[in-house]
């Protein structure tokens, strides 16, 4: 039993190191200069050029313009997909009305719609609504999604108690201020994971963004760094900077969040 | 939907003015309701629905973005068919996708046993590090595994040099750059479905393992009789969502070798192609054409895999 | 709960509000030009004195990171208003066919300057219909860049003059790379790519792939391309290539590490080597390139329709383009002048350390007035694109370059009908 113990945490803390081993070698890399990156043999433990490798990034790319500019897509692509996703999930949850059947349906229906297929024609629609360039094209199309609604639905049909709403009802409270009042608190943990993995997913986006942003000023991290990368090659010690300091961020976010956000997304694809 | 129904509708309204009208007004009496899903449907119905629509229309006309739209018939479809490059797009990112998706998913099955072992410590600190992948930006990614797998000073040929090899130039080689691409795509997923599968070994009643050493069955003929057939619908979700994002592998190869997917073209995956044919070469009513060949790529090999999965012999349900 | 609704809707509504807000509106007085334009295309400097120089005229410039081209492409098909001024590089054929999207140079006066500039250059703005889009801001002169002392351990010359007499043609200089090889013993290779080579060989020719009237001629004898393939291909077959792109971290690491010996390239790859391969300063020269004098690159500046001030614009970009400010700009940040007076200029006889003290200028100054004038065509880029594509299948796959060139023909041959 004891060598089998032994044996399985070989090879687990081997794939352990194996997943996070490019972090490491991003690490060595941002503390090195572009000479040394391109050694060979290469360098495989710390520099000491870290300091100058950052401060070479803020002088070359507005980075903490790109950071707001992500941050702020991110949260509000966040904040927008729990209100909009959590008020229909809970009225498919705990309300009856004509229709609700099909309508359920529909929605779960439109999670198989081709997203690339809409890669055209949405910059089209863009461009008619003089969107592009701006960021509500990046926020407004996802800022009610079919997997949310799923999500909440699932959650707020096993944990928001009927009896609660009646109370609430003959307290007087509305529509509304049953979702707000008492509904919200209640669906907080799934809330959690969907602003979450939303965030995540908007601070990561690469493709639409870099189609539409035209304005260097509105970059997100993700174009500024692939642009990084374009342009200036000949410094690629600070491109590697740059890199760490756009990982970082969500790096620190996810070991916040890492435990219930792990089990959420289990429970998630068991569930569905 | 195992739980009863709230029904707010006649005891709960005193009202009797509208109590039981036609439909129309039972639809404005839950209108607060219809309100509060709508946002949804709006949204899919102008950047969903239409833009689907308008692709349809799009994968006809001649556009190159800027001048008019001229009818192009089914040219676009015409060129796509007998574009050796559209060809090779297709045949890479099918590679690119069993390159990675059965090694991934191998390696997921086998974290996740390990992990789900009685007495492994620390369980949450594996966790996270397996999941951190998942997490990182596929720019990013796509700059650190560049110099992972550079031509020349890169880190996988001093190791390979080490081990006594000689150096690989990876990124002028057409499967070097798939290669590149599918370790890059495995690194980021076999954590998350590792905690994926854990979840469903997890869910796995301990009992019927109990009774099936009772019965005498090795550790072997469990994990087949027991395992492999609970497991089944996780791993068809998995291989599902694995497909989808197999399909649309762009990230990757646009950071690591550019807009003609590299030596040979061996980085070009389908949405590459078409993001280079409609964004970099202004074709826009190509680009929509791509996108339904595409479309219909995806659909033929979510239904092989589901067929695939489902199909296997079912009688190994029989232990339970 | 009460916390999470106190923060909560504030939050939302900013998100809304700030999601929706524009940019500042321009104030009634002042006359704001918009400027795109990619980093070191222009001086930064200089664009900052332009608000001085013109009172009443703010400059909005902004640096275009990522694919410029697609971005302002992707502006036009928007048809929402993009900049006033705004930046081409070398693909300005290709913005032919929306002519009408800009400004005809002419009209705003052009002609008055026209015989500054080198003709050739000049004429690469202007439509076969005789409309000027584009004002030339820099050029691209070709010249051989190579290893000084790498040259002359191999046994081949090393002076700037005698590497142009006996290095002169292309066959010459393969030659010379197959010596160069056989003493390193493969540890350093001639060139950086063989597609260089096509490219090069094409930017020293007046016929490339299109006649003046828009004809596909690259399958006519009369044209480079095939010269152009063929040596690319002995070059391939000669193994005289060292496989890293241009542009690349690879590059980089060849040229810093002294793995490639050599390369023909336009004069904007100073900086590139400077910066991506610090450690070979001082042993780098330039000679005239093999095969003679080409232009590859250099960028143009044109006037968006949609400007409302295009007489304030043009008088803005003639004052960048000024012989004068193509001096300075070449001494800030090195972009060769389009100006043929400021060829004339004795910044180009400044000695420069990374080149072990040679006056690089004058070679790049009798490059630029030897180039003869191309006709480039709107579909150059893809066309071209096709031809690399299979030219690369031959250098790094091994595939037969008789079944690649054939394939690269029928597939130019569609492309030209899409």
């Amino acid at each position: 039993m004891k060598a089998r113990s032994i044996l399985l945490h070989v090879g687990l803390t081997a794939g352990l190191l194996l997943s996070v081993f490019p972090f490491y070698w991003l690490l060595v890399m941002a503390t090195r200069t572009t000479a040394d990156i391109y050694s060979f043999p290469p360098k495989l433990w710390f520099g000491t050029k870290l300091g100058d490798n950052v401060s070479r990034v803020f002088e070359n790319i507005d980075f903490f313009g790109a950071f707001w500019n992500t941050l702020f897509v991110a949260t509000a692509c966040a904040a927008l997909v729990l209100f909009f996703d959590s008020l229909a999930g809970f009225t498919f949850a705990k309300f009856e009305f004509p229709g609700k059947k099909i309508l359920f349906v529909l929605l779960l229906a439109t999670m198989m719609a081709p997203a690339q297929l809409s890669l055209v024609p949405s910059f089209v629609i863009m461009a008619k609504l003089g969107w592009v360039g701006s960021f509500k094209a990046l926020i407004i199309p996802g800022m009610a999604n079919a997997f949310g609604i799923f999500w909440i639905r699932q959650y707020a049909q096993e944990s928001v108690p009927s009896e609660l709403l009646d109370a609430g009802r003959i307290d007087g409270c509305g529509f509304f201020r049953l979702y707000w009042n008492v509904a919200l608190p209640i669906l907080r943990p799934a809330l959690s994971f969907l602003g979450a993995f939303t965030f995540i997913g908007a601070w990561n986006d690469y493709l639409w963004p870099l189609i539409i942003l035209t304005d260097e000023s509105k970059y997100t991290l993700q174009v500024a760094l692939a642009s990084l990368n374009g342009i200036y090659l000949s410094d690629y010690s600070m491109v590697i900077a740059g890199t760490l300091l756009a990982v970082i961020p969500l790096i620190v976010l996810f070991l916040f969040v890492s435990k219930q956000f792990i089990s959420d997304i289990a429970a998630g694809a068991i569930k569905s | 939907m195992g739980k009863p129904m709230l029904n707010p509708e006649p005891a709960r309204v005193p009202s009797s003015r509208r109590t039981e009208g036609g439909l129309a007004a039972r639809i404005w009496k839950h209108r607060k309701e219809y309100l509060a899903i709508s946002p949804f449907y709006i949204l899919f119905a102008v950047f969903g629905l239409f833009p689907i629509a308008f692709s349809m229309y799009l994968s006809f006309q001649k556009w190159d973005g800027i001048g008019r739209m001229s009818y192009n018939g089914l040219n676009n479809y015409r060129f796509m068919l007998t574009d050796p490059e559209f060809w090779r797009a297709v045949g890479n990112t099918l590679l690119i996708w069993i390159y990675s998706t059965i090694p991934m998913l191998f390696l997921a099955l086998v974290v996740a046993f390990l992990l789900h072992s009685s007495f492994v410590r620390m369980r949450t600190l594996y966790r996270v590090g397996y999941f951190l992948p998942n997490v990182t930006s596929l720019v990013a990614v796509a700059i650190v595994f560049g110099t992972i797998f550079s031509n020349n000073y890169g880190l996988l040929n001093y190791t390979l040099n080490l081990l006594g090899l000689n150096s690989i130039e990876w990124l002028n080689r057409t499967w070097g750059i798939q290669l590149a691409i599918s370790v890059m795509v495995i690194w980021r997923w076999a954590g998350y479905n590792a905690i994926i599968y854990l979840a469903g070994l997890q869910s796995i009643p301990t009992v019927l393992y109990e009774a099936a050493k009772i019965d005498g069955a090795s550790g072997v003929q469990a994990f087949f009789r027991i395992t492999v057939p609970n497991l089944r619908p996780i791993i068809l979700f998995t291989l599902i969502t694995s497909t989808i994002g197999g399909m649309q592998v762009f990230t990757e190869p646009q950071v690591l070798v550019g807009n003609d997917g590299g030596a040979g073209g061996g980085g070009l995956t389908i949405v590459l192609y078409l993001y280079r044919e409609a964004f970099v070469h202004n074709y826009f009513g190509y680009g929509a054409a791509v996108g339904w060949g595409m479309f219909i790529l995806i659909a033929l090999f979510s239904i092989v895999n589901w067929l695939f999965v489902q199909g296997r012999p079912s009688h190994d349900q029989g232990v339970k | 709960m009460v916390k999470f609704r106190r923060i909560g809707l504030p939050l939302l509504s900013l998100a809304l509000v700030a999601a929706g807000c524009g940019g500042p509106a321009p104030a009634e007085n002042t006359k704001t030009l918009t400027l795109w334009y990619w980093n070191r295309s222009l001086d930064d400097g200089l664009i900052q004195s332009v608000e001085q120089k013109f009172p009443g005229i703010k400059i909005n410039a902004q640096k275009i990171g990522g694919d410029f081209k697609s971005k302002l492409k992707t502006t036009l098909a928007a048809g929402t208003d993009g900049p006033d001024i705004v930046a081409f590089n070398d693909w300005v054929s290709e913005l032919f066919v929306s002519s009408d999207r800009f400004y005809d140079l002419y009209e705003l006066g052009a002609k008055e300057i026209e015989p500054d500039f080198l003709d050739w250059k000049w004429n690469f703005g202007v439509t076969a219909e005789g409309t000027m889009i584009a004002l030339p801001i820099d050029t691209g002169p070709t010249a051989l860049f190579y290893r000084a002392d790498l040259f002359a351990e191999a046994g081949l010359p090393s002076e700037p003059a005698d590497v142009q007499r006996e290095l002169g043609t292309w066959e010459s200089y393969l030659q010379a790379g197959r010596q160069l090889q056989d003493h390193f013993g493969g540890k350093v290779k001639l060139l950086d790519n063989v597609k260089n080579i096509y490219t090069q060989f094409n930017a020293q020719s007046d016929r490339i792939y299109f006649s003046t009237d828009g004809e596909f001629i690259g399958d006519k004898p009369e044209s480079s391309v095939k010269k152009a393939w063929d040596l690319a291909v002995q070059a391939a077959r000669m193994k005289l290539a060292g496989n890293a792109d241009a542009f690349t971290s690879e590059w980089n690491a060849a040229m810093n590490n002294g793995s490639i010996a050599s390369f023909v390239g336009a004069v904007w790859m100073k900086e590139i080597l400077e910066q991506g391969a610090p450690d070979t300063a001082g042993k780098w020269r330039v000679a005239r390139a093999p095969g003679g004098d080409g232009n590859n690159g250099g960028s143009f500046l044109a006037i968006m329709k949609s400007s409302r001030y295009p007489k304030e614009a043009f008088d803005v970009i003639r004052y960048l383009q000024s012989p004068d400010n193509q001096i300075r700009t070449y001494k800030n940040i090195n972009l060769f002048p389009s100006a043929a007076k400021a060829l004339d200029d004795p910044i180009l006889q400044e000695k420069e350390p990374f080149f072990g003290d040679q006056a690089t200028g004058q070679i790049f100054a009798e490059s630029a007035r030897g180039v003869k004038p191309a006709y480039f065509g709107d579909k150059f880029t893809n066309v071209n694109g096709i031809a690399l594509r299979e030219l690369n299948s031959v250098a790094l796959q091994g595939k037969d370059p008789d079944k690649a060139w054939r394939d690269a023909l029928s597939r130019i041959r569609k492309e030209l009908l899409r």
